[in-house]
Parts: C-alpha cells; sequence; structure tokens
C-alpha cells in the first residue's frame, strides 16, 4: 500500500503574486478513489499540476509526500517514475513520435537498462487496452496527439494511464468536452485499474463523472483550500444545493467566479 | 606554422606523377594564377573569412593505407580513404548497363573526354571564387559516376569519402555525378574524417541532370571536430530534369555549405531537403539556393536545424527567379530549434525575383523549445535528454518524413540519435 499526502499546501503561479493554493491538506491510499469537487477558479488545477511538479508554479509553503518521502525538490519526470501519473486538461501535441512509441519510451523510462520490456509483450497489451477504450489500432501509430479531438485527447490519456500503471493517477477535469458515451469509455478505463494497488485523485465540477466512477471520499474545494469532505453523498447533495448552497452552509467569504 | 606555396613547378611535377591528362594540368595552372585576385564567397550572415580554410599544401600522392583506424560503414559500394579507393563492389546492373564508377585518377585516364565536357563547366566554374579556383589547384581525390542515356537504376549506390587528417595535410575532394538523358538514380553519399589532425577540406560536388533524367542524391556529412571545411554542391538541371537532395549536416566542426540548384532546364524540378544539427562549439552556415531559368521550373526548399550548447547554425534560403522564366515557382521554408541559451541560430528568407509571372514564398522561424511540451514528456516518466530528443525529432520529422527514400530515412534517424546524444553530453 501506497500514500499520497499533501500538507498544508500554499502555492502561486511562478509569474503572479497572489496565493492561489491557501493551505491544502489531503491523504490518501492506493486502493481508493478520491474527488475533488469545486467551483472554477478555486484552485483545482493548480492543485494537480503543482502536485505533479509543473514548473509554472512555486510553492510557498507546506508538503507534498508519497510514502512519507517529501517530492516536492523532484522535478517532473522523477515524481512520474515514483509513481505519479497527471491525466491532463490540455494535452500537448508532439509531432513526429507516435504514440505507441511514446508509451513504449514512457514504460521502459520506469525499467532498468538490461530489462526493457520486451515488443511482443508490449504490443499485447496496448492491443488490449486499446480494445477496453474503444480505440482503434490506428491510433497508437498516429503521432503523439497531433489533430487529435478532444475526446480523443481524453481517452489518449487514459490509455496511457493504463500502460503506464501509475501508483496514483490524478485526473485533471477528464470529463470536460465529452459526450456520454466518450464518458462511459473513459470510465471503463479507471474502473478496470481499480485495486489495491491504485489510487485516483479525481478532479471535477460536475457529478456526473461520479455515477460511472464511484468514489470513496469526495473533497470540496473552495478560496484554495478543500472546505468539506465526505462520501459519496457529498457529491449527490453539492449538485442539488450548488457551491453557493454549501459555502453559505459553511459561512465561508468566499467570491465564487461564475457568480455575478 | 608556414606553408610554402605551390608553384607551378610543383603541379607539373605531380601532373606528371599521376600522367594526367594535358587539358586537366593547364586548367590547374591557370586556376592556381587565379587563387590570389579571387576574394571568398560571400554568404550573408555566415562569418567564415579568419577560418583556416584554404587548401595551400603541394599536391602529393598520398598514402593512405589503414592501419588500425576502425572505419563505421554500412552496405557500401565505394569507400574511399584520402584519394584512394579501398573497397569498390558495384551492383551487378551497374556492370551491365554500362555504368561508369571510378576514382578520380582514373576518371582522367580512361574517361578523359567525359570529365573535360562537364567538370566545372557548367554548374559551377573554376573562377567563381578562390575556394573553387583552390579546388581545382589542389585536386587529388574525387569519384566520377556517369549514368547512361535511359539506363534506370534499381539499386541505389552507396559511397563513403573519409578525410585522412591522420596528419596535416588538405582534403580536396570532387565528386562528378551525370546522369544522362531519359536516366534515373539513386546514390548515397556518407563523409566522414579519420584522424585528429586541423586540416581544411575543400569539397565540390557537381550533380548534373540531362533532359529528362532524375536523381535521388542523399549525404550524410560527418566530416570531424577538428577539420574546416567548405562543401559546395551544384545541381544543374537541364529540360524536365529532376534532383531530390536530403541533405543531413551532422558535422562536428566549422563548416560552410554551399547547396545550390541551377534550374537551367523548362519544367526541370529540384526539391532541397536538409536537416542539420549543430553542437559543442561549432559553426555550420548553410547556403541553399534554387535559380530559376527555366520556364515553369520549380524549387522547393525545406530545412530544419536544431542547436544545442554554444553552437551556431545559419541558414540562409535564397529563391532567385530569372528574368524570362514564365511560370517558374520557388518556395522554402527554414526553421531552427534552440536548444540552449548560448546557441545562436539563424533563418534568412532571401526573395530575388527578376519576373512578373512566377509563384515564390518563404517562411522561416528560429526558435526555443516549447516548455510545455517538455512538462508533458517529462510527465510521463522519460528524462529530460530523452524528451528534448523527442520534441527534436518532432521538429525535424517534417523533413525527414518527406524523404524519398525510406533507407535514407532510417540512416538519417539513427544519425540524428547519435549526434544528439554526443552533444547533449556537452551541454
Amino acid at each position: 500500500m501506497a500514500t499520497l499526502e499533501v500538507k498544508d499546501l500554499h502555492v502561486k503561479a511562478k509569474e503572479e503574486e497572489k496565493e492561489i493554493l491557501t493551505g491544502v491538506n489531503l491523504k490518501m491510499t492506493t486502493g481508493e478513489i478520491h474527488a475533488i469537487m469545486g467551483p472554477n477558479g478555486t484552485g483545482k488545477s493548480t492543485l494537480s499540476e503543482t502536485i505533479m511538479g509543473n514548473p509554472n508554479y512555486e510553492v510557498l509553503k507546506g508538503d507534498i509526500l508519497i510514502n512519507g518521502q517529501s517530492i516536492i525538490g523532484l522535478p517532473v519526470d522523477q515524481r512520474a517514475r515514483a509513481g505519479l501519473f497527471l491525466a491532463m486538461q490540455y494535452p500537448a501535441e508532439i509531432p513526429g513520435i507516435t504514440n505507441a512509441e511514446f508509451i513504449r519510451a514512457a514504460i521502459n523510462s520506469r525499467r532498468a537498462e538490461d530489462d526493457q520490456m520486451p515488443i511482443p509483450a508490449f504490443l499485447k497489451k496496448l492491443d488490449h487496452t486499446l480494445k477496453t477504450l474503444d480505440m482503434t489500432e490506428e491510433m497508437s501509430e498516429r503521432y503523439l496527439n497531433e489533430g487529435f479531438s478532444g475526446g480523443e485527447k481524453k481517452r489518449n490519456e487514459i490509455l496511457q494511464l493504463m500502460m503506464i500503471e501509475p501508483k496514483f493517477a490524478i485526473l485533471d477535469e477528464i470529463d470536460s468536452g465529452l459526450d456520454i458515451d466518450a464518458l462511459k469509455v473513459v470510465s471503463r478505463g479507471v474502473n478496470a485499474m481499480r485495486g489495491p494497488k491504485f489510487g485516483s485523485l479525481i478532479i471535477t465540477h460536475y457529478q456526473r463523472l461520479l455515477n460511472y466512477i464511484k468514489p470513496d471520499v469526495v473533497h470540496v474545494m473552495m478560496g484554495g483550500k478543500i472546505v468539506k469532505s465526505g462520501d459519496a453523498e457529498l457529491a449527490v447533495k453539492l449538485e442539488d444545493e450548488g457551491y453557493a448552497g454549501l459555502r453559505d452552509e459553511l459561512g465561508l467569504d468566499v467570491k465564487l467566479v461564475d457568480e455575478e | 606554422m608556414t606553408v610554402e606555396m605551390q608553384t607551378d613547378q610543383d603541379i607539373k611535377k605531380y601532373a606528371q606523377q599521376v600522367d594526367e591528362p594535358q587539358w586537366f594540368t593547364s586548367m590547374r595552372l591557370k586556376a592556381q594564377q587565379e587563387v590570389e585576385d579571387l576574394t571568398l564567397p560571400n554568404f550573408q550572415k555566415i562569418q567564415y573569412h579568419s577560418w583556416p580554410i584554404n587548401a595551400t599544401r603541394k599536391l602529393e600522392v598520398g598514402d593512405h593505407r589503414l592501419t588500425d583506424e576502425k572505419l563505421v560503414t554500412e552496405q557500401a559500394n565505394i569507400v574511399q580513404i584520402g584519394s584512394k579507393v579501398i573497397q569498390k563492389d558495384l551492383p551487378q546492373e551497374f556492370m551491365d548497363k554500362g555504368v561508369i564508377v571510378c576514382d578520380w585518377a582514373t576518371a582522367l585516364k580512361k574517361h578523359s573526354e567525359l570529365v573535360e565536357k562537364y567538370f566545372m563547366t557548367m554548374a559551377t566554374e573554376p573562377t567563381e571564387n578562390r575556394l573553387n579556383a583552390e579546388h581545382v589547384a589542389h585536386l587529388t581525390s574525387g569519384l566520377l559516376i556517369y549514368v547512361p542515356k535511359n539506363v534506370i537504376l534499381k539499386h541505389p549506390l552507396t559511397s563513403y569519402f573519409f578525410q585522412d587528417a591522420r596528419q596535416s595535410r588538405d582534403y580536396v575532394h570532387h565528386l562528378l555525378l551525370i546522369a544522362d538523358r531519359g536516366s534515373e538514380v539513386s546514390y548515397l553519399e556518407n563523409t566522414g574524417t579519420i584522424g585528429t589532425k586541423p586540416c581544411p577540406a575543400n569539397i565540390i560536388e557537381e550533380v548534373i541532370a540531362e533532359p529528362d533524367s532524375h536523381i535521388k542524391f542523399a549525404s550524410v556529412d560527418r566530416l570531424g571536430e577538428n577539420t574546416t571545411a567548405y562543401l559546395n554542391r551544384r545541381g544543374y538541371l537541364k529540360r524536365n530534369a529532376r534532383i531530390d537532395w536530403s541533405m543531413g549536416m551532422m558535422n562536428d566542426g566549422n563548416i560552410v555549405g554551399d547547396f545550390d540548384s541551377e534550374l537551367v532546364g523548362e519544367a526541370s524540378h529540384a526539391e532541397v531537403k536538409v536537416v542539420a544539427i549543430s553542437t559543442g562549439d561549432q559553426v555550420q552556415g548553410i547556403d541553399t539556393r534554387v535559380t530559376n531559368y527555366g520556364q515553369h521550373s520549380l524549387g522547393n526548399i525545406l530545412q530544419h536545424g536544431v542547436i544545442l550548447a554554444r553552437s551556431s547554425l545559419i541558414f540562409n534560403g535564397i529563391g532567385h527567379i530569372i528574368h524570362g522564366a514564365r511560370g517558374a515557382e520557388a518556395q522554402q521554408e527554414s526553421r531552427v530549434l534552440m536548444l540552449s541559451t548560448k546557441a545562436r541560430g539563424d533563418a534568412n528568407p532571401i526573395l530575388l525575383i527578376d519576373d512578373n509571372d512566377v509563384v515564390a514564398g518563404h517562411a522561416a522561424s528560429v526558435g526555443r523549445v516549447d516548455e510545455q511540451k517538455m512538462y508533458y514528456l517529462m510527465s510521463r516518466g522519460v528524462d529530460k535528454k530523452t524528451a528534448e530528443r523527442l520534441v527534436i525529432r518532432g521538429f525535424l520529422g517534417p523533413v525527414l518524413s518527406a524523404l524519398p527514400s525510406k533507407e535514407v530515412r532510417k540512416v538519417l534517424a539513427d544519425m540524428i540519435e547519435r549526434k544528439l546524444v554526443n552533444g547533449q553530453k556537452d551541454e
């Protein structure tokens, strides 16, 4: 069992002054799926990018630990090899390298020089995973995300996730821009990963996704910190009452971005 | 070090020694006289005038025996060290169809008329500039390839030219490739250096495409770190002829490359693809030109380059359309990617249009590695250097994928990987 822990995390964007995360605390273990919900502009993406190690963000205070070891000083590639994965909201397009080549390079980066994944084993796993995600073989031979539709990119993030098998996967609004069929496919992929060796942190602002991937814990973020945690029922309640309702209930002085 | 200048007497002595034809010796003597009065060719933004690039040493018959040096060659038909051919293994098809492939001394002896007709008479001239004149006066090695009329060759010809820098000497090398009317040939050339002595290299390659011929010319240049080189490749295209150039500039030393296509014939067509990688402290200046003389002629330049460490890479792209070349087209794209803040890169598009009824266009850029892409790749676990190489491969991809031959693509991709891995060690 592995743990991922975020302690009193304060973060700002590199080029700016304003603190976006104002003291996030979170602890999870493999075998669990946590969801983070919250209104727009509350720092959900900042949290996921900071955990992964995006150099555009600066940690002002606090710590991030895997199995009790701080990863805050590690560059993004070392964090990935330590077991983290971030399914990004806006995956980059890289021409000139095929999906399959890249995924193989990513898997092999976790293995010793003399223990690289044999090609037949890789292809077998790739084939199986593509089928799970209703993806064609042709998709794996296309250049990494180049010319992919929004939905294809999201699917491709899950393909990489399933191939790499991280300890902890953060899914940053994986549901945005997906129609209901694609949402089901993506959920099927994540559910297939569920098990004692895998934990996931799902960032979303709609409860819809959580109908397909049942979370063990739901956190609500507002104003740069987690303001309430509960079980799956909390998400349903939020859907009914809205974020403003919860804010008022908790007596928080937070302005919602979409609120006029 | 003082170098004694070559005299007319030295030329005559060498001519006698190698028994070269009179007309060639006369050409040498004339070129030698002109050297002092000629200037180095000018290429915009390429500052090379202070380089030790001049060929000055007396002509001599070199001893190019191999001792314990290891040559890295893939399947080769011709391997030359200095002026000496150490391997010649032509496809049977070449013999059957009367193709001529021979070293320079043999070319002058056995095919004197052919050489006299084409040697620096069309594609370029001995007095075009100082380096050309030095080339003629000091030429000791080379290769002649002649493909007879209407001969279509299925097998490509692969050559390796090694500059011998185990001793200080000038490497002055000539390629004369002639595809006669209606013929087709695919040629892959590899240049390299054995030894580490600082030496100049002066290489001129003339590629003559007679009417209706088609030449695929690919090259991987890997001249050594201590070599200062002038590499001049000239295509001369007659009516309806076509040359596909695919060049990989993977040298380790300072080099000025002049890659020109003279689109003389009506509807002649040149495709020029260049990829270049500069590493360490080297400077690579590449001047690529297409000149449209013929009506409806077409010249396309596509060059992408990557710069690491403290090195420089300059791409000039010149599209020149001569008055009267109605319906001609010249297009070019030059892109440079810089991986370090100490690197210097330039991409200069130059269009010279002297006719109205033509199409011409250009695109040029110099940029840095996209941080978002790096972050994305690294977030999957690949380390920084591997991620950089992936981004570079992506950047060079449009040129590589446009190369006409799968084999050349593979050779070049491997060479790029090797040059990058080596170059990254020096960052």
